[in-house]
């Protein structure tokens, strides 16, 4: 589509997304945040294990470490906020870039078990961090500072959050037309005829790796002001699983299968709880184990798949 | 004759409609946040149904201001991000106050909803002291036991045995990880040693290792710290096997009946703190309505739902109607409400601006024997 | 240091836990190449059958005697563990669907396999009594709870049983042959499907006896299988993938620098829960070939 329209169209659905959090009640805006930043965690996720090829349980770890190293920077320490909230992400790259340089070395589910190590590293020293990181109970109390003047509250705070989901799929789209996506693909479907090709494999795998962490990083500062409370729980195991489900539901390396996956996996629960309770989650991993045995391009897949037939 | 039936059906689907929208209106809607199956299901369940119990039996006597109870039980698998949601389910519901029966982190997240929607807010039995002191939350209100009061509780108790220096097991969970820092701060307050404080983590598959530390510090006492299910077993296992002797003080969650299960024939001897005294009438009225509703004796965690159901009845015939502010008010100033739980002479209070209700002289302290919790032997801090 | 012979006996039996777990990756892992992360929840079904056999806490509340309940977990888990390759590794491996798609596979099956254990028993943790009574045994300096010692017994006789089945028996040399090199396997006619079936289902089998076996120190709870999945797979890095023996070390190692260092480290206790995810990190960048280098083909 052409460049003017390709702008409007982005525009259109930003102010449709904003639109609607003026017009949901409490609950609904809950559920409607959550999502939003489920759907930026996955759209992060689905380059670095969809495009990238990298398997990595450590997404929800950085996300923490964004949220926790703003909170702690923040209202701890006291920084001003716009200090605190570079200092967070540039945290979270610095480690991310560490644990990349040795991580990237891995393959396949090896990478997966570093980086849940790690993971349940970062878990270790938030519940053992005392009255730094408020230990298993948390941190609360607190409030996001006005921000050039002006508070973000209420409704104005969701569309902050569909702003950043729209930032992280801006990017995201962009770095994957670029020589860098192409590159990532290539590695990931074949690293030894990709550095044949001239591809530096450790670079990209690297930059990747990091890039993708800090913009998880990113989605877990938003978090952190959602309900003004944080507390190690939520960037543990169960997490990551529920995140590998929505790419591979949503139909991995595909963008608009990440958001699908994201929000067909999020509010399914609340669809499915008044009938089956807790049993959702058989329900997900029999899609999970459905959808890699019949259509590995998940339900994005089905949408093309659909839309192709449908041109012919 | 058509119009007739049609009138009358018009008539029966009017007065249909008309019952239907009054009944809507003759109930008081209350919220309850619980576990029903994740790590907190241990104690939540029973306190739901506590609540449960305590709102039919309200109902059964007219209810509150005149209307029936309606509970709307939202399960939050103890992921608080989840109980927040719940919560503000819950408002737009329109419920009068949330009861939330869950982990501490999860009931935390959750005051977030309340604080900003003004709604009342109580949990019977958390026990967290942070959970009025992280948030400065004037709707939200504690009726559990503070881990403070149980140690303090514990070490009234023990006060003519001389402990100097004494071992804090926990595990990695919330839960134990807030009652240990609470004991610290309890015993440092009465000038006992903290030797040494051992962590039980989740997957472990032996305390051995941790309680051959503890015996080779030579402790007067071992205090447990909120320990759970599978660390809990670890701990008297290993206990058993390295033949050690220290006396075993345990937090309220000892008084759990399924821990006796679990741990059969190993908990001989161990002391812990409770809140129920069954000699105490009220506690004897409420054990008898449990028996013949659920055929068997209730343990301590249901009497602190039906406790807390009836607190928020009072507060509601209190403020004389539903509004959010004399609501609070009106549990703000509730002084001396006598519940089933609490040692006798005990009773619930916000005294002094504060909302933790749970009596300082309102614990006891019993004695696990044959498989069973023995008899009260010691009540207060005094 | 009257620690010490108790401490190695709690941490050998801790360690056969682990490297039970690791053996059955490995079983599974070596002709398929399939790392199967469910393997911690099979783990926990052999724990909930011991419950539901030998006591009247869960259905069918026999209360049994103990060969029962052996004999059921080892026959349920069989045949799960077929049931599992066949229905999501096999049609995967015939596509040829490359090695991630069915280790992802198996994390779905991973959660249906807890959530249906949740459903099916609950969320309470469920004690299993000890075949041998809860005595205090001694050999020696050497003292520990009987049921520590029946692990021990019990896990060397699985690798001993193991070892023996590769090195001595035909089918034995035929999984070997598979693990070596698929495609020349199958060219001098060995039956990929039924090595891939009969791996799933000793995999399957050994968790489960593990899950069986631990049950009485630690009660059947559904939310044992992912740090046993975790820990069962650090033994096996540990040890190395290549050599049977490698799991027994690994899940030894393992144990022992968990409970050594908890015991004799003067380091905060919470602190000593990162000890295994350092292993674990240590272990796959230093040494990814693990301590056991596999054995060369010939």
């Amino acid at each position: 589509m052409p460049g003017a329209s390709r702008v409007l169209a982005w525009l259109a659905a930003i102010v449709a997304a904003s639109a609607l959090a003026f017009w949901l009640g409490g609950y609904a805006t809950d559920v409607y945040r959550k999502m939003l930043i489920w759907i930026a965690l996955a759209l992060s996720y689905n380059f670095l294990f969809g495009i990238a090829g990298q398997v990595a349980f450590s997404h929800f770890a950085f996300a923490g470490v964004g949220a926790y190293a703003v909170v702690i920077l923040a209202h701890k320490i006291g920084l001003p906020f716009g200090i605190a909230f570079i200092g967070a992400l540039a945290l979270c790259a610095l480690l991310a870039y560490i644990v990349a340089l040795p991580a990237t070395r891995l393959e396949g589910f090896y990478l997966a078990l570093a980086t849940l190590a790690f993971s349940q590293l970062v878990l270790v020293v938030i519940d053992e961090g005392g009255s730094l990181t408020g230990g298993t109970g948390g941190i609360a109390n607190y409030r996001l500072p006005p921000v050039l003047g002006f508070a973000i509250r209420g409704p104005w705070y969701t569309v902050l959050l569909v702003l950043l989901v729209a930032l992280t799929l801006w990017t995201l789209v962009r770095l994957d037309h670029s020589a860098f996506g192409r590159a990532c693909r290539a590695i990931r479907d074949n690293a030894v005829a990709a550095a044949a090709m001239g591809v530096d494999v450790r670079r990209v795998k690297v930059l990747a790796f990091t890039l993708t962490s800090t913009l998880a990083g990113l989605a877990g500062i938003a978090y952190a002001y959602v309900d003004n409370v944080i507390n190690p729980s939520v960037f543990g195991l169960e997490n990551i699983f529920l995140l590998l489900f929505m790419i591979i539901i949503g139909g991995s390396g595909s963008h608009l299968g990440a958001i699908i996956g994201a929000i067909v996996v999020y509010l399914a629960p609340f669809l499915l709880e008044p009938i089956v309770g807790h049993g959702f989650l058989v329900v997900f991993g029999v899609l999970v184990v459905l959808t890699i045995l019949f259509q590995p391009a998940g339900l994005a897949g089905l949408l093309t798949w659909r839309a192709a037939r449908q041109a012919t | 004759m058509s119009s007739c039936r049609l009138s009358c059906w018009a008539v029966a689907a009017l007065l249909a409609v008309q019952t239907a929208s009054a009944s809507a209106q003759d109930t008081i809607k209350i919220g309850v946040i619980t576990d029903r199956v994740a790590s907190a299901k241990f104690y939540a369940e029973p306190v739901t149904r506590g609540v449960e119990l305590g709102a039919k039996v309200l109902n059964d006597k007219g209810g509150a201001l005149g209307k029936k109870l309606q509970l709307i039980i939202e399960d939050d698998q103890n992921k608080p991000d989840v109980s927040a949601a719940k919560a503000r389910k819950l408002v737009d519901d329109g419920v009068a106050a949330i009861v939330s029966n869950t982990g501490s982190p999860a009931t935390q997240q959750a005051q977030t909803v309340s604080l900003e929607t003004r709604t009342l807010h109580l949990t019977p039995a958390n026990s967290a002291d942070t959970l009025t002191t992280l948030l400065d939350n004037p709707y939200f209100f504690q009726t559990g036991p503070l881990a403070s009061i149980q140690l303090a509780t514990l070490m009234a108790y023990t006060k003519s045995r001389g402990f100097k220096a004494v071992a804090i097991v926990r595990d990695n969970s919330a839960l134990s990880q807030s009652f240990a820092d609470s004991f610290r701060q309890g015993l440092d307050k009465v000038g006992i040693k903290v030797a040494l404080e051992e962590v039980i983590p989740q997957g472990a598959t032996s305390a051995v290792a941790n309680l051959q530390k503890v015996r080779a510090e030579k402790v007067d006492a071992i205090l447990q710290a909120g320990v759970l299910g599978p660390e809990m077993l670890q701990f008297f296992r290993a206990y058993q096997q390295l033949g050690m002797k220290e006396p075993i003080l345990g937090s309220y969650n000892l008084s759990i009946p399924a821990y006796l299960t679990m741990a059969k024939d190993l908990m001989e001897g161990v002391v812990f703190v409770d809140a129920f005294d069954l000699d105490k009438p009220e506690a004897k009225l409420f054990a008898d309505v449990y028996v013949k509703e659920y055929g068997e004796p209730p343990s301590s965690l249901p009497a602190y739902g039906w406790d807390g159901i009836r607190l928020l009845a009072l507060a509601m015939e209190k403020a004389g109607s539903l509004d959010k502010e004399k609501l609070r008010a009106a549990m703000q100033s509730t002084t001396s409400f006598v519940g089933a739980i609490g040692a006798k002479g005990a009773s619930w209070g916000f005294r002094d601006g504060k909302r933790t209700g749970f009596d300082p002289q309102g614990a006891v302290v019993r004695v696990i024997k044959d498989n069973k919790h023995g008899p009260v032997v010691y009540a207060g801090q005094k | 240091m009257e620690d010490l012979p108790e401490l190695i006996v709690s941490a050998t039996a801790s360690g056969c836990i682990y490297a039970l777990v690791a053996l059955a990756y490995l079983l599974i892992l070596r002709p398929t190449s399939v790392i199967n992360f469910a393997i911690g929840e099979w783990a926990a079904t052999g724990a909930f059958i011991g419950v539901a056999v030998l006591t009247p806490l869960a259905w069918p509340r026999l209360e049994g005697p103990y060969w029962l309940a052996l004999v059921a977990v080892l026959v349920i888990l069989g045949l799960l563990g077929w049931l599992v390759e066949v229905v999501t590794v096999r049609p995967l491996i015939r596509r040829g669907a490359g090695i991630t798609s069915p280790i992802l596979a198996l994390l779905g099956v991973l959660v249906i396999f807890r959530e249906s254990l949740t459903m099916l028993f609950g969320a309470d943790p469920l004690p299993s009594p000890p075949p041998f009574g809860f005595k205090r045994v001694a050999l020696g300096p050497f003292a520990g709870a009987s049921q520590q010692f029946l692990i021990i017994g019990a896990t060397f006789a699985v690798f001993v049983a193991v070892w023996l089945f590769f090195e001595r028996t035909v089918w034995g040399r035929a999984f070997e042959a598979v693990a070596l090199n698929r495609r020349a396997a199958a060219l001098i006619g060995i039956n990929l499907r039924r090595v891939t079936a009969l791996a799933f289902a000793a995999g399957a089998m050994v968790a489960g006896l593990a899950g069986l076996l631990m049950t009485p120190l630690t009660s059947a709870h559904y939310m044992m299988g992912l740090p046993l999945a975790i820990q069962g797979f650090t033994a096996l890095v540990i040890g190395g993938v290549g050599r049977v023996e490698g799991a027994l070390l690994g899940g030894l190692l393992l144990a022992f620098v968990e409970q050594l260092g908890a015991r004799y480290l003067p380091i905060p206790s919470g602190l000593t829960l990162g000890f295994p995810f350092v292993l674990l990190i240590v272990f796959l960048f230093l040494r990814p070939g693990g301590l056991i280098a596999p054995r060369e083909a010939c």
